[in-house]
């Protein structure tokens, strides 16, 4: 035998070795990232269904599905019922709604669905659209069975509706349909609701094809200090919980998730505030991701233009904006002076406007002006609010207001008076504003002041993707193109009913209808 | 001078009073429980509320049935706050009077009497409103700082 015989032979055993340890280290970090099968576990407790959230979605879905006689878990990370569901304006948009037909308003599903096609780009996966149109009215019956009571007034024309068709809850709330159901999943028997319980992973068939329960943490305590929570934070203890037909995955958007939001839209640094609740991390979807469910539409996050950087949260400034500043006032580069959008745009075109300026000076909010007469009377007692916590100032001179942003004042004046003059002869503006029609021969900006100014800043308010379902709500696998067995989802979690960006109060109307079938379905 | 004197020490004795039942209405004092001796360094790392302190409150009076190592003591949650401080439901009525203008902590629009006491109320360690997190701007007008 040569020598080089010999050390080929060696080679290829220490080759043999390495690749034997390889494999054992591959199969290690696979063990690592994949989902438990159940051979895995050790279940600690079995149920029929366990739900993962208490927003909206999850609620409906656990509602019906423990009316229908099964025993429910439902998980919830943070230490409050609701997450965004809570703190959400209450608004519903309802289509053919029995409001509607008794305030003598005509609509119908295919304006509806035209409506949301129109603010999403085109994008929206339609037959998700028609499933609403088809079964909203019958969430809005189900909210009302649990205890939900809305406004009996006329329903609301919201901004890109053809129609008023959005009821709005009797407390200006989404808690007023929160309260009430989560009183009603307690009461029925079987279901049992565990906060600052997080679920961890889902547990799998043996042969890991179908979803069959979750691991989870309880007594975990969410870290809003943490850079992503979801993988720095250890608290809580183990438990395993069966789900013997299936799960259901309402667990929420994630514009609060400092890293995934920024991977999707690099614009959203990580200190940037949002409109959600500090539990809004993808979490959970990256784990329905991780067992093959197909993402959708992931990086269309929509952005609230109207939002200012001197108040936390949704605050006053949208309505101040919205149904003030925006209408009849400007918005101006703080830098120069200068209109750099059209105000009353859609969504997405001036939080993109808005970008430009931020992403060149972080710093330089642009600021939106406007006097008394822009602002819709709803809006007077908010304006009080607005000015007594700063959000929004007054000035009595347009000298004064420009050198409390450090605007150049000449400029300022002159993108005012070119701006009335447009206005006060009926020419179209520059940005083409819709607004503008109705002041022919009036300055839409009162000289006489006094003037009224808001900063503003982007926040992430709504992200339109997620995991693809069908109309069954169950979720489709990546690896099949079918149904995961045993997996449900419903509410922002999934992807592609809104398309680009969604119209205003038809997130409450996704979450209510398809928590209900989810429910109905599982 | 005398009968200045003499409203001082009546009003004191009224506020005191008014104080004591204040207190004696959210529940009858702990009873006796093991002794942790009390040093400088135990009262920097877990310094208490000063109405706790007030009381004279000893780390066992809360921190109960959890042996007498204070490394060792866990988080007393609702039950351990609610074993002086009644019941939720309580709380929010006493502070029934927000409710006019819809600023009752205790009893939010959102959430009714049923948060943890814990999302804002913390003992050793400074409270954090969670009113905050949306109405950053108008907490300070609603109410003074969370105990």
């Amino acid at each position: 035998m040569s020598n080089k015989e010999t050390m080929s032979r060696r080679d290829a055993l220490k080759l043999g070795a390495l690749s034997t340890a390889g494999l054992a280290m591959l199969s290690a970090s696979n063990a690592m990232a994949a989902a438990p099968t159940e051979k895995d576990v050790k279940f600690d407790e079995e149920y029929d269904v366990i739900v993962i959230g208490t927003g909206f979605a999850g609620l409906a879905a656990a509602a019906k599905a423990a009316e229908r006689g099964y025993k429910v878990l439902i998980l919830e990370k943070m230490g409050r019922i609701g997450g965004n569901s809570v703190i959400n304006g209450g608004g519903m948009a309802v289509p053919n709604s029995t409001w509607q037909k008794k305030y003598g308003i005509q609509d119908s599903g295919e304006l509806f669905i035209k409506d949301c096609l129109k603010a999403g780009l085109g994008i929206n996966h339609v037959e998700l659209l028609e499933t609403i149109v088809k079964r909203a009215q019958d969430a809005l019956d189900f909210s009302i069975k649990c205890g939900a009571k809305w406004q009996d007034v006329k329903p609301a024309w919201f901004g890109g509706h053809s129609a008023p068709r959005s009821l709005v809850t009797d407390n200006m709330s989404g808690s007023g349909v929160i309260k009430p159901m989560h009183e009603f999943v307690e009461k029925l028997p079987g279901c049992k609701i565990m906060t600052r319980t997080k679920m961890d992973d889902f547990v799998m068939s043996a042969d890991g094809t179908s979803v069959v329960g979750v691991t989870a943490r309880i007594n975990y305590r969410f870290d809003p200090k943490l850079f992503s929570d979801d993988i720095e934070n250890k608290t809580g203890e183990k438990k395993v919980y069966k789900a013997k037909k299936g799960v259901v995955l309402a667990s929420g958007g994630f514009s609060m998730d400092k890293m995934f939001r920024k991977l999707q839209d690099p614009r959203i640094t990580p200190d940037q505030d949002a409109t959600n609740h500090d539990g809004a991390t993808a979490g959970a979807l990256l784990k329905a991701f991780q067992i093959g469910a197909m993402p959708v539409h992931i990086d269309w996050i929509q952005q609230g233009p109207w939002a200012s950087p001197d108040e936390r949260g949704f605050g006053v400034a949208p309505l101040l904006t919205q149904q003030g500043l925006f209408k009849l006032g400007v918005a101006v580069d703080v830098r120069n002076g200068k209109r750099f959008m059209n105000e009353m745009a859609d969504r997405k075109t001036r939080a993109d406007a808005e970008y430009v300026i931020l992403r060149e000076d972080p710093k330089a909010y642009p600021v939106t002006i406007g006097t008394y007469n822009t602002f819709e009377e709803q809006v007077y007692p908010i304006m009080e609010k607005g000015l007594t916590g700063g959000v929004m100032k007054k000035f009595d001179t347009l000298d004064a207001l420009a050198a409390n942003y450090k605007i150049p004042a000449d400029a300022l004046k002159e993108t005012i008076k070119k701006y009335n003059e447009d206005a006060k002869n009926g020419v179209e503006d520059q940005f083409k504003k819709q607004t503008l029609k109705e002041m022919k021969g009036k300055e839409a900006i009162e000289m006489k002041g006094p003037f009224y100014a808001i900063r503003l800043m982007p926040k992430p308010h709504h992200t339109m993707g997620g995991l693809q379902i069908n109309t069954k709500a169950q979720v489709i696998s990546g690896n099949t193109g079918k149904p995961i067995p045993g997996l449900f989802a419903a509410g922002e979690v999934t992807g592609g009913t809104h398309g680009a960006s969604r119209l205003g109060t038809v997130a409450v109307t996704d979450c209510l209808t398809f928590g209900l079938i989810a429910g109905e379905n599982i | 001078m005398r009968s200045k004197k003499t409203l001082f020490t009546v009003g004191f004795f009224v506020i005191l009073s008014a104080v004591s039942f204040l207190i004696a209405s959210e529940g009858s004092p702990p009873p006796a429980s093991p002794h942790v001796a009390m040093t400088p360094e135990l009262k920097e790392k877990y310094p208490i509320k000063a109405h706790h302190a007030k009381l004279s409150l000893r780390c066992t009076d809360c921190h109960e049935k959890q042996g007498d190592n204070p490394e060792d003591f866990k988080a007393i949650g609702d039950e351990g706050c609610l074993s002086c401080h009644k019941t939720k439901q309580y709380l929010a009525d006493r502070l029934k009077f927000m409710d006019a203008l819809h600023v009752n902590p205790h009893n939010s629009i959102h959430d009714g009497p049923k948060l943890y006491c814990d999302e804002c109320h913390n003992e050793h360690k400074p409270s954090d409103n969670m009113c905050l997190s949306c109405h950053s701007n108008d907490v300070k007008i609603w109410m003074r700082k969370t105990p």
